[in-house]
């Protein structure tokens, strides 16, 4: 059985830089990623058969991406693709490649950079087809060059309620319609924001570009507004929108209907924190970075001895920052195994952490002004489906409600969290129901306990013949 | 031989929910300051007592210290094992042995007919289905074992039937094709494990029977001077005087028995349990090993549940035991040669419960001779045996000086 000096577990702008990073300096790596591409989300490449002909159409992020993952494809790390890791236990990673058993990868470091998911929201008719989040919207042109409708709607917050409506725009899309929960920026906001742009000006230029797209190409944003319901009978027909408070909650008598054919969704995201639960790696709560997310030292360590952690699945910063901690891990983890000395980290590092560092500022600021609301939260109604793997309505969960705090006993009576998604679209849910019920913050409600696989594998790749009871158990009794 | 009927629908998705719920602010009700009888523990056994003695008309308080029914009784597959099963063997099977094992069946027996009458006795859907069981064989040494045990359970009254070759393949098509043979027990079944005790304590509930979670028993204290009253409950949200007191505390009956100085003859283990993605519904019998450790079931949501003593970490409370890779991937293993058409299902998550244990399997039911008024409920195959013996409890402590109604080998000063 081979050991790896650094296992990478995600391909996105963390884990390739943390790799070619940690590769360049005399360590043994390997990297896995679920996808048969690297570069996560953000660097998503172009599907098979497809080839990008014009750089000004696929946007810059392409190239920052293609170099980046070229570092790496040109480094001696061990790629893993289309793997996914079952568990990780006793220093080993074990991972399920495709078609193929279980195997374990050793390791003396682990870095898991496991990126995020978007934030599901619950509403009548979000379980329609033709609603997608702006994440699989994106996806879906990124790599298959297809578009959701022809009539796209676009309801979100945050920095990429503008960058993903330009981008699809870019791509040819039709967006009759923006609609953005938070207010518009003020000017206190706008000074924050810029006090922190300081080293990020080319962020600014994006925004400002993304904005001038949108004018340019009348496509109508309108601020302060949240998603109602997405109707129709076998698919979405139309989309109702209305106007919110400052605590995001529906003011009743300004709804407005529009038709569309596709309502993409983006509220922001939640970090995939699946693995660092799993090993028991100590958390801590920040809304404005998606919620859960592990407790990170500088360099990136996380409580549990020789895990570091990196990118977005570690709280919500952007890829830039994602770049930077990713490096700077790596760095730390080539001193840790004597490969450089402390003095030629502090050296190597130094530009990485003024990134990170200004990065984070900017970053923090956005977050902050685009913090999520609690009325995000009250949207559903009783025959909306929380559960979307189970079918499991609000009418039934509410009773639930009465008799405990904790989401495990909700999941036991209800199966709201059992299904295939593994509790990623309801289970935030459910916590900030159980909140709002009992009067706890949302941050103090107990989330059920980590379980592996972190994804559905499949039994035959799971099953090994060679552990029998016989040789397994020494003492059944 | 009649054909396993098979359910054709697409999807038997449907949920079952409480018939009601105990709400929060009823369960942080003050304490009662007394109670004839106090039971500790609000698992399955625990949750059954209450129903029970209050049914019978007992005054009753449970103290539970998190929610309902969250450890062992929550965390089992909700299978009804009648038929002998490999825990029950020994290496060499004496008369001896034979003569147990038809006992032990027939307490099989009593149980199915509680299983039997469980919805209608507690007015509820508890997803109780009585879908036969299969135990196979793999070699012929296992074939043999499953005729010998054939006979056993035929005296005791239990209906199994041993199939082999062709007749086994037509009876159950899925199964591997080359299994040595099969056993068919009609009886067997499965319920819901999330709702039977927190139904049980529902009703219990409603008869008036006061049960507080979020309640821990942190010292059991033995007191004279006070008449009608031998023990004095102290828990963290403060003290309870009784008459009577039932530990059913599962994996936790000896640790708070040995502040009384009983020693239990008792030990504990982690157990781990896979749950898979559903498909379309076939499987209508629940299927386990007689020489291997499996148990497989279809559940009415469509996953598959498999399980069979396949161990986890044991971890002190609250934290729950956690799993080994090598668990799923042994227990895997058998389930895919025994149904190989699984290997393409995949498995979304596992989970584990303790698993508390006697030295001879036997329950541990009664009162102490040596601290009288002092009970205790505790079942290793707990799931289905777990509402028989709480019953047989309860008409022992509502009918004071019965003797004879539960048998001297589950004597708790044993």
């Amino acid at each position: 059985m081979k050991t790896f000096d650094l296992v990478v577990i995600g391909g996105g702008p963390a884990g390739i830089a943390a790799a070619a990073t940690a590769s360049k300096h005399g360590l043994q790596v390997a990297i896995i990623d679920e996808r048969p591409t690297l570069g996560g989300q953000i660097y998503k490449r172009v599907g098979p058969g497809f080839k990008v002909k014009s750089a000004k159409e696929v946007g810059k992020d392409y190239f920052l991406g293609e170099e980046l993952i070229n570092e790496l494809e040109n480094s001696s790390v061990e790629l893993f693709l289309e793997t996914l890791v079952g568990t990780i236990e006793n220093s080993a990673v074990v991972i399920v490649r495709n078609g193929e058993s279980a195997e374990r990868l050793n390791y003396k470091k682990l870095l898991i950079s496991p990126g995020a998911y978007d934030r599901p929201v619950a509403f009548p008719g979000w379980t329609l087809p033709g609603v997608i989040t702006a994440g699989a919207a994106q996806s879906l042109v990124k790599t298959q060059r297809v578009n959701p409708g022809s009539r796209i709607f676009f309801a979100g917050s945050g920095p990429l309620a503008l960058a993903f409506p330009a981008q699809l725009s870019g791509y040819g899309a039709n967006i009759v319609g923006i609609i953005e929960a938070a207010p518009r920026p003020g000017i206190f906001k706008a000074l924050r924001i810029l006090l922190a742009v300081i080293g990020n000006l080319d962020l600014m230029r994006d925004a400002a570009k993304y904005q001038f797209h949108l004018i340019s190409n009348r496509i109508p944003m309108t601020y302060r507004r949240i998603i109602v319901s997405a109707n129709g009978k076998d698919r979405v027909e139309s989309v109702t929108h209305a106007k919110v408070d400052k605590n995001w909650r529906v003011i009743p008598g300004t709804e407005k209907t529009v038709e569309v054919d596709a309502l993409c969704v983006g509220y922001g995201f939640f970090p995939s924190v699946e693995l660092f639960r799993l090993l028991d790696c100590e958390l801590e709560y920040e809304e404005s970075r998606g919620g859960a997310v592990v407790k990170l030292d500088n360099w990136g360590a996380t409580s549990v001895a020789n895990v570091f952690g990196a990118g977005d699945g570690t709280g919500i910063s952007g890829s830039y920052v994602a770049i930077a901690r990713g490096r700077l891990a790596a760095l730390k983890i080539a001193a840790e195994l004597g490969k450089i000395s402390d003095k030629a980290l502090s050296t190597l590092a130094a530009g990485y952490q003024r990134t990170f560092s200004q990065r984070t500022k900017f970053q923090r600021a956005i977050n902050n002004a685009y913090e999520i609301k609690s009325g995000i939260y009250e949207l559903a109604d009783n025959g909306t489906v929380i559960c979307r793997c189970e079918s499991v309505k609000l009418e039934s969960i509410l009773p639930v409600l009465e008799s405990t705090i904790d989401p495990s006993v909700v999941k036991a009576y209800t199966r709201c969290g059992m299904g295939l998604c593994q509790g990623r679209n309801c289970q935030r849910q459910i916590s900030a129901l159980i909140a709002q019920k009992h009067g706890i913050p949302i941050s103090q409600i107990t989330q059920a306990t980590p379980r592996f696989p972190t994804k559905p594998i499949k039994l035959g790749q799971i099953a090994d013949a060679t552990v029998t009871s016989e040789k397994y158990f020494i003492d059944a009794e | 031989m009649q054909q396993l009927p098979l359910r054709n629908t697409l999807s038997m998705l449907n949920n079952t929910f409480l018939p009601g719920y105990l709400s929060q602010s009823e369960n942080f009700e003050e304490l009662p300051t007394q109670s004839d009888v106090v039971i500790i523990g609000g698992g399955l056994l625990g949750t059954a007592l209450s129903y029970y003695l209050a049914k019978s008309g007992v005054e009753v308080t449970l103290l539970e210290r998190n929610d309902l029914n969250r450890e062992a009784s929550g965390t089992n597959a909700g299978s009804f094992h009648f038929q002998i099963a490999l825990h029950q063997l020994t290496d060499n099977m004496t008369d001896a042995d034979d003569k147990r094992l038809a006992e032990e069946t027939k307490l099989m027996l009593d149980a199915a007919m509680l299983w039997d009458d469980i919805e209608k006795e507690l007015d509820a859907d508890l997803g109780v289905h009585f879908t036969g069981g299969f135990m196979v064989a793999e070699t012929q040494e296992e074939l043999q074992v499953l005729r010998d045990k054939q006979r056993i359970e035929e005296i005791a009254g239990l209906e199994t039937q041993v199939m082999t070759g062709n007749e086994m393949r037509e009876f159950a098509p899925y199964l591997a094709p080359d299994l040595s043979g099969i056993a068919f027990c009609p009886r067997e079944g499965h319920a819901n494990p999330l709702l039977v005790g927190p139904t049980y304590a529902y009703r219990a509930h409603q008869l008036g029977a006061k049960i507080r979670t979020n309640c821990e028993v942190i010292r059991i204290e033995q007191i004279t001077g006070i008449p009608g009253f031998r023990f004095k409950i102290h828990t963290n949200r403060g003290t309870i005087l009784c008459n009577r007191v039932v530990n059913a505390s599962g994996a936790w009956t000896a640790e708070i028995s040995s502040q009384l100085g009983l020693n239990l003859p008792m030990g504990l283990s982690g157990l781990h349990v896979n749950v898979t993605e559903p498909r379309e519904y076939f499987l209508e019998a629940m299927v386990q090993h007689i020489g291997r450790r499996l148990t497989l079931k279809q559940t009415t949501n469509n996953t598959f549940i498999i399980g069979g003593g396949w161990p986890s970490r044991e971890e002190k409370f609250p934290l729950r035991y956690s799993n080994f890779w090598e668990s799923a991937a042994g227990n895997a293993a058998v389930a895919v040669r025994v149904l190989p058409m699984l290997k393409d299902v995949q498995l979304v998550r596992v989970w584990s419960g303790v698993w508390a244990y006697t030295n001879d399997f036997k329950p541990i039911l009664g009162e102490s001779e040596k601290i009288p008024g002092y009970h205790i409920a505790m079942v290793p195959t707990g799931f289905t045996l777990g509402p028989m013996v709480s019953r047989m409890l309860a008409e022992y402590m509502s009918q004071p000086g019965a003797k004879g109604l539960i048998p001297n080998e589950f004597h708790v000063d044993r």
